[in-house]
């Protein structure tokens, strides 16, 4: 550790050493506790931040009560912005089923439209007509069945 | 109640959500503000803008990406940014220049620089600042923010943000030095 880095150290971190690098941390003490000229940089940099903290901001008395009182928009949300947050809410762990339900949306539609529709299609269920084609088509198959006794 | 729940609520509309985040909020963002913008007025319009966009842009924070204080810091800063690219730091000079004024000259020179002078010249400096060097300080020192916080809020790189505010210290410890210096205090060499 070297007094410029030290002073780096100093003046992007300030003087708590909870806000230092950890692996510069032990390092930078141990140079302020043996080096007179760390010891007293670290003491000027000291001095401003006690400085900076008696510095004081007007009391702005009446501030609170004019923001608590001023006219707040009506909210007029679009329906889509109403929807989006419904679906995605920024906060709260109660309502993820919302997502979870706006994914399965398409695959409950899916079943619903696949079981309900036909698409024009117009396949007759007839039965009988299948079997009648079948029998149709095994007569034309040779059967012959030899004996196999000689 | 969180500032999630009650952020929540201020989306469904809740104006009482909102007075408890008011005040929750109200002081630190009303005192950077100040440290930026350097006069009274300004930045009581800043903290009622702040709070009103609070209310109606409530539903674009995300709590998983930054704290409500850093995401009103970063109102607060863009909006503190636009007024002086606007209306530039006359204002806060012609501030500090009044209060100079009405100092007493004698007391000065019998008494040396007394404590509230030595508070007066700090004011000062720090208004001599850039106000990017001079966020950067609010932020770390009074607003407890880390240095990523605080960059994230000025939306700048953590480096540029160090930058900042080792400028800002280092200026500052030279003029506070030329004060110890005047008040003959062994503590303080540049």
């Amino acid at each position: 550790m070297t007094l410029h880095k030290l002073t780096d150290i100093l003046e992007s971190h300030g003087c708590d050493s909870s806000r230092w690098p950890e692996g510069d941390r032990q390092p930078c003490l141990n140079l302020i506790a043996t080096d007179s000229q760390a010891s007293a940089l670290y003491d000027q940099y000291a001095a401003l931040e006690k400085q900076l903290d008696h510095l004081q901001a007007p009391d702005f008395s009446g501030l609170e009560q004019r923001v608590l009182q001023q006219e707040l928009p009506e909210r007029t949300l679009k329906l889509s912005d109403r929807l989006v947050n419904w679906l995605l809410p920024s906060a709260g762990n109660n309502n993820y089923w919302r997502p979870a339900l706006a994914a399965c949306l398409p695959l409950v539609m899916g079943i619903m439209v696949g079981n309900y529709s036909s698409f024009g299609s117009t396949v007759s269920d007839d039965g009988f007509q299948y079997w009648e084609d079948e029998l149709l088509m095994l007569s034309f198959n040779e059967y012959t069945e030899t004996d196999p006794r000689p | 109640m969180t500032d999630e729940e009650l952020m929540l609520a201020v989306c469904e509309g809740d104006q009482s959500a909102y007075q408890t985040l008011v005040r929750q909020h109200l002081k630190p963002i009303s005192h950077y503000a100040y440290r930026i913008l350097g006069n009274q007025r300004d930045t009581e319009d800043i903290s009622q803008e702040v709070f009103l966009r609070m209310w109606t842009n409530a539903a674009k924070w995300r709590p998983e990406k930054a704290k409500l204080s850093t995401w009103l810091h970063r109102i607060t800063y863009n909006l503190c940014v636009d007024h002086l690219r606007k209306h530039g730091n006359t204002q806060l000079k012609e501030d500090l220049d009044d209060a100079g004024a009405s100092e007493p000259q004698a007391d000065s020179q019998s008494h040396g620089i007394d404590e509230q002078q030595q508070s007066k010249a700090l004011d000062r400096a720090i208004a001599n600042l850039p106000e990017s060097q001079r966020s950067a300080l609010m932020l770390c020192h009074y607003g407890g923010f880390s240095n990523k916080e605080a960059a994230d809020i000025m939306n700048i790189s953590v480096k540029a943000l160090e930058s900042n505010i080792s400028r800002a210290r280092r200026s500052l410890r030279t003029q506070l030095a030329e004060i110890g210096k005047l008040r003959g205090e062994a503590g303080y060499s540049a």
